[in-house]
């Protein structure tokens, strides 16, 4: 084993440092008598008081500590530092609810503070240059949020008079359902432009002249705003469903599901298609040649070398679309599709920004956890296929 | 030669006129539009509107771009230098998360801090047209051949000399298309700022939107359509050599 010293990790250092900073000189939670009034800001010291507050730095100077000489041994530390930290981010929050609101108000609300996101912020990119020193990936790097969610989660009851939850326990059913609407129609977009782009990249391969014009639509549909799109359909299926009685016998109409589901189709299909595109033409001829050369006819080679082969850049395509359609969705709101747009323009027409909260966060996560998700699938795929290199019997 | 130049220029030109057309366009456009909305009281945007509209369009757009230009570029350049090198992974896994953040969300939970108005959207078209440059950067400077950084090294140029005169340079088309494709889709995206109080194209699709008038919403959408084409072909120009 070499001596060598292991070098000072700048990043962790400069983020333990930052970290800090904002921990002590920005606000960690705000209260508000009601939904409307701003409220009045609180900063760590203020609230804990200097010796608690300082003596919540502790972690952080520790990591300051660690990131001297990050080892292997100190890597490990640190990232359980820098975990517990994050699991612990929502007791701040109890305290604060503990000794900031009154209970006399019921009305009275907890708002989280610039502290506390930043904290979140900095602590989040923290974890993400640990784990890549570490080289953590597959299921323990999962495990992480999956373990500080949890953390979070079992907080909860801690936490009634956060804002947030206020605004969530009076419109319980509206919110679920907003998730699963939103989810719906992500889903239904995502799967039928899979089905659709996949098509239309087999018949682009057929044809050059295909090709140029299928990708001119796309591109000119994806230069349209969302916005625009949205409003666009509007007054055509309005239209149709009046003209047609079994279109509007299963739903359609210019607002609501039906332009929403439209859109994000055509949004969705320039990425997917590409994606498709680019993953059936880009095997090398080299692997077609030998299959061929093994007596595998025409389907054969397409199922057992084209597919295996592409389907990592499919699965980009389909990560791509996916992210963009869960915030076109958001953006579908307005033209009475539901899901938790409603909530976050809603809350904006209302001024109330715990309500554009509880949109907006969700919404947030969900592009995160869909990124992270099909990311991971797509190396996966890709790495069995560099492990078995001509895999195929 | 300068008939070849003006060849160049003529599809910005071509759909610059084409934009100012609609914005200025005055009454003549009516039956136009009237085609697309026949029952409505009014199909003509209010024209002194629509040139302000856009006037602070571009304005949003060329803050937040130049912004993203600034912290990209500079972000990108710092982190392959020595002394910055161990912030590479974290600024390109950070720059692709900033993609990940839908524009309508970062919007939303901007506002809070920003309240109504131009900052929330700049914000949002700030991080979501960071990924395209900083990628390109790294791109470019990373792809600069070893050699030919030997050979300024030969020749006695000290760190920022080769960067101003031999990386910069041979990594500036790779830049600038990063560039290119942040801008573009910023023009697209900054039309959802009219949805918390911007003032710009997106505030007659959202009029259009209430008020069920297509007209509306279609002068919105041409005029942001055709400001990325004056855009894209200006880029496009300016790359003559990308294939």
């Amino acid at each position: 084993m070499s001596r060598r010293e292991a070098p000072l990790n700048r990043v962790v250092m400069a983020l333990s440092l930052v970290a800090t900073a904002t921990w002590l000189a920005l606000p960690l939670a705000s209260v508000a008598p009601n939904r409307i009034v701003p409220g009045t800001a609180h900063t760590a010291t203020d609230l804990l008081g200097w010796p608690l507050a300082l003596l919540a730095c502790l972690p952080l100077v520790a990591l300051m500590a660690l990131s001297r000489r990050l080892d292997r041994v100190r890597c490990h530390l640190a990232l359980a530092l820098v975990l517990l930290l994050l699991m612990a981010l929502p007791g701040w929050l109890a305290i604060a609810s503990q000794w900031l609101v009154d209970p006399e108000l019921p009305q009275a609300r907890l708002g989280i503070g610039a502290a506390w996101w930043l904290s979140l912020f900095w602590l989040s990119l923290m974890l993400i240059e640990l784990r890549s020193r570490l080289a953590l990936v597959g299921w323990r790097a999962a495990l992480l949020p999956v373990v500080v969610a949890t953390a979070w989660w079992l907080q909860g009851a801690w936490l009634g008079s956060l804002a947030l939850g206020q605004e969530l326990d009076g419109r319980r059913g509206d919110f679920l359902e907003a998730v699963v609407d939103h989810l719906l129609l992500v889903g239904g977009a995502v799967g039928a432009s899979l089905v659709l782009g996949a098509l239309i990249a087999l018949a682009m391969r057929q044809s050059p002249r295909v090709e140029r014009l299928g990708f001119a639509v796309l591109n000119f549909l994806q230069t349209i705003p969302s916005l625009a799109l949205f409003g666009l359909l509007l007054a055509p299926l309005a239209w149709l469903a009046a003209r047609f009685d079994w279109l509007s016998a299963i739903g359609v109409s210019g607002i609501g599901w039906a332009p929403a589901f439209l859109a994000l189709l055509g949004y969705s299909l320039l990425p997917m298609v590409r994606n498709t595109h680019v993953a059936l033409s880009e095997v090398d001829p080299g692997v077609l040649e030998a299959a061929r050369g093994m007596g595998m006819g025409r389907g054969q080679v397409f199922r057992q070398v084209r597919l295996p082969l592409a389907l990592p850049v499919v699965i980009e395509g389909v990560r791509i679309t996916t992210v963009q359609a869960i915030g076109l969705t958001a953006v579908a709101a307005l033209i009475g599709a539901g899901g938790l747009g409603s909530f976050i323009f809603q809350g904006l027409g209302q001024a109330a920004m715990d309500l554009v909260l509880l949109g907006a966060l969700p919404i947030l996560a969900m592009a995160l956890v869909a990124d992270a998700l099909l990311g991971a699938l797509a190396r996966r795929l890709d790495h069995r296929r560099l492990a078995s290199p001509g895999g195929a019997p | 030669m300068s008939g070849r130049q003006v060849n160049a220029w003529a599809a910005p030109l071509l759909w610059l006129s084409l934009l100012l057309l609609l914005a200025l366009g005055g009454d003549w456009l009516e039956p136009l539009l009237r085609w697309s909305e026949p029952d409505a009281r009014r199909v003509l945007y209010p024209q002194a509107d629509l040139l302000t509209l856009l006037v602070r369009h571009v304005q949003v757009v060329a803050i937040a771009s130049g912004l993203a230009v600034v912290i990209g570029v500079g972000a990108a350049i710092l982190v392959t230098r020595p002394g910055g090198r161990d912030f590479l992974p974290l600024v390109a896994q950070f720059a692709s998360m900033g993609q990940t953040f839908p524009p309508v969300a970062v919007l939303a939970l901007a506002v809070p801090v920003l309240g109504f108005g131009t900052w929330p959207i700049i914000v949002a078209l700030l991080l979501y047209g960071l990924l395209p440059i900083v990628r390109n950067t790294l791109a470019g400077l990373e792809g600069v051949d070893p050699a030919v950084q030997e050979a300024a090294r030969g020749m006695g140029m000290g760190g920022a000399q080769r960067l101003w005169q031999v990386e910069l340079p041979l990594a500036a088309p790779v830049i600038l298309a990063g560039i290119r494709t942040s801008v573009t889709v910023n023009i697209a995206t900054a039309a959802l700022g009219a949805t918390v109080g911007a003032s710009n194209l997106g505030a007659p699709i959202i009029a259009g939107i209430v008020n069920n008038n297509t007209a509306y919403i279609l002068q919105g959408a041409l005029m942001i359509g055709l400001l990325a084409l004056v855009v894209d072909s200006v880029f496009a120009r300016l790359l003559p050599a990308r294939q």
